[in-house]
């Protein structure tokens, strides 16, 4: 009964995916704006759904849960603390100026803007490699760790390589048809599917569990080092400082939302956004984090990796199987909600700001071009996720450090009017390859004095930009009016 | 004028700057085994971002009504909207 219950709930959320889908492409005008950028029409509830499902990866459930599974309570701090705030202050500091450059001279993607920023196609061609270079790396692990979830969820009745393949095809069925109004439509149904799950299973764990004090005073007795960050090297204040140079001050730079940003109707919708945000972020992961440190005395003895798949295993081993049902629907919705806006941002990029350096592509052109690159990408994402290459997994494991050391050229060119091209392109390339050698092992550890490498990775980047744009030309006074002149209008 | 938003600006960063502070605020992790459960199961390290998030929106509320202007009429209709050549 359960089975054909479960079998049931699966069909219909595939089906509802579909038909939304189906319904967008029916509205969806064959232009390069419509199709990439949902006509710059999207309202509050749309980016803020938008946004909120795109940044919850599989990591928020997976290894987010399995950090605090093995350092307690302090994961939270760790991983999202400072995200809570600066992530949605990203969104006002380099996103609403980003979004009066694009609703102005109608700049779609990164390249576009900071290219025309600097007016300089080579700073624009940077920005396009960079960014999928992180890109394509960071949508093969979500697709990898996604399926793996699957896996283990559904006890290996669903094999790895068949769930790659249903997660990639069913991002596929409604991103092909309706570009961003497919993934913004169903970001809104799947966020709110994971939002409103999440909780029901936060609930169920703990009742079956014995109740919210009762696993908490397990905790107390059998390991009170979960409750005390001082006793977790691994969240040691050097990590925890440096860590918040990573993945929060990235997001901005993905991509997928920064192109959402791009896409929002009105500056009143960003403020929402950006009011709001820092509630659900704090939500989401903290239910992961309870999950991930009542699963150490719920399920104790599991090390490394191991740990990561702590949510599923409490699913299967405290809950009825109508719940692994709605797991399994929960890991689908959290990793297609972003591989389908990674996907769709790399098929842009390549059609807006590589192909242009061949040929000439014409709006319609843009569309058709756009639908067989979301193939090809899914296609050759598949394939890498199959073969699980250790050079993708080495550059996926530094790429949000990778989109953050981009973040101070692209404040400088929206803050600084001094900021030159040759000072961006210096602070882009240097700090890339410094990045490279720390990670790679090439230079000793010692010489980022005990920080992970973003953080001194971040500071050259800061003094490069600043250092030959002062030994560079000034920008020429058009150059600056251009964009400052528009920001002077408005931040009076 | 120029100044006055300068100054906003200022007040931005130091909203910013307070954050980052009370973000890495290690001389608050010895109070860890100290402070009691809040609601009988969130201890100091989790409750603490619990307020942190609270406070988040605070701040975001301070910025925006601090440094945050729509657009005028007059940049709105110089809004191209438009399809950018390529």
């Amino acid at each position: 009964m359960n089975s054909v219950i479960g079998i049931g709930i699966l069909i219909s959320y595939v089906v509802i995916l579909i038909a939304i889908g189906a319904y967008g492409a029916r509205i969806t005008l064959k232009t390069r704006e419509d199709y990439f950028l949902a006509g710059r029409g999207l309202g509050s509830i749309a980016i803020f759904m938008a946004l909120f499902a795109s940044n919850i990866t599989a990591f928020t459930i997976i290894g987010h849960a399995g950090l605090a599974y093995q350092v307690g309570y302090g994961a939270y701090g760790y991983v999202i603390g400072w995200s809570i705030f600066i992530t949605p202050f990203t969104y006002y500091l380099v996103g609403y100026r980003s979004w009066l450059l694009g609703k102005r001279y109608g700049y779609a993607t990164q390249p576009q803007v900071f290219g025309g920023i600097f007016n300089s196609r080579l700073i624009g061609l940077v920005f396009t490699v960079l960014l999928l270079y992180y890109t394509l790396p960071y949508l093969v692990v979500s697709i990898i760790g996604g399926s793996l979830a699957f896996t283990t969820i559904s006890e290996g009745a669903v094999p790895y390589w068949l769930a790659s393949m249903v997660i990639i095809g069913i991002s596929l069925v409604y991103t092909i048809p309706a570009g961003m109004r497919g993934t913004v439509w169903t970001d809104i149904f799947q966020g709110t599917i994971f939002l409103v799950v999440a909780m029901l299973l936060l609930f169920a764990v703990a009742r079956s569990l014995g109740g919210f004090s009762e696993i908490t005073g397990r905790i107390i007795e059998s390991n009170p080092a979960m409750l005390q960050r001082n006793l977790s090297p691994a969240i040691a204040p050097v990590n925890w400082f440096s860590f918040t140079f990573t993945n929060s001050i990235a997001v901005i730079v993905f991509p997928q939302m920064y192109t959402r940003i791009l896409a929002a109707r009105s500056s009143r919708n960003l403020k929402r956004v950006s009011l709001y945000y820092p509630l659900a972020l704090a939500g989401i992961f903290g239910v992961s984090t309870l999950l991930g440190v009542w699963g150490s005395v719920a399920v104790p003895g599991l090390v490394g990796k191991d740990a990561d798949y702590i949510v599923p295993m409490l699913i299967q081993q405290y809950l009825t199987p109508a719940w692994t049902i709605l797991g399994l629907v929960v890991i689908l919705a959290i990793v297609k909600s972003s591989i389908d806006s990674q996907l769709l941002s790399v098929s842009h990029i390549v059609i807006d700001d590589l192909l242009p350096w061949f040929r000439r592509v014409s709006t319609g052109q843009a569309v058709i071009w756009g639908r067989m690159l979301l193939v090809v990408f899914a296609a050759i994402a598949y394939y890498v996720a199959l073969v699980r290459p250790a050079a993708i997994l080495n550059i996926a494991a530094f790429a949000f450090s990778g989109f953050s050391v981009m973040l101070p050229v692209m404040i400088g060119a929206l803050y600084w009017p001094r900021a030159t091209r040759q000072g961006a392109f210096a602070a882009l390339i240097i700090p890339a390859v410094m990045l490279h050698l720390w990670y790679l092992g090439v230079l000793p550890a010692s010489t980022t004095f005990g920080f992970m490498p973003v953080f001194p990775a971040f500071m050259l980047a800061i003094v490069i930009l600043i250092v030959v744009s002062y030994l560079t030309p000034a920008p020429s006074p058009e150059q600056k009016e251009k964009t400052f002149g528009l920001f002077e209008k408005v931040f009076k | 004028m120029i100044m006055k938003f300068k100054a906003r600006l200022a007040l931005v960063s130091l909203v910013v700057l307070i954050m980052f502070l009370l973000h890495n605020s290690f001389w608050l992790w010895g109070l860890d085994d100290k402070i009691p459960l809040l609601f009988g199961f969130m201890p100091f390290a989790f409750s603490y971002y619990v307020g942190y998030a609270v406070l988040s929106v605070l701040a975001m509320k301070l910025v925006i009504d601090l440094a945050w202007p729509d657009p005028t009429k007059e940049v709105v209709e110089s809004f191209t909207d438009g399809e950018r050549s390529v």
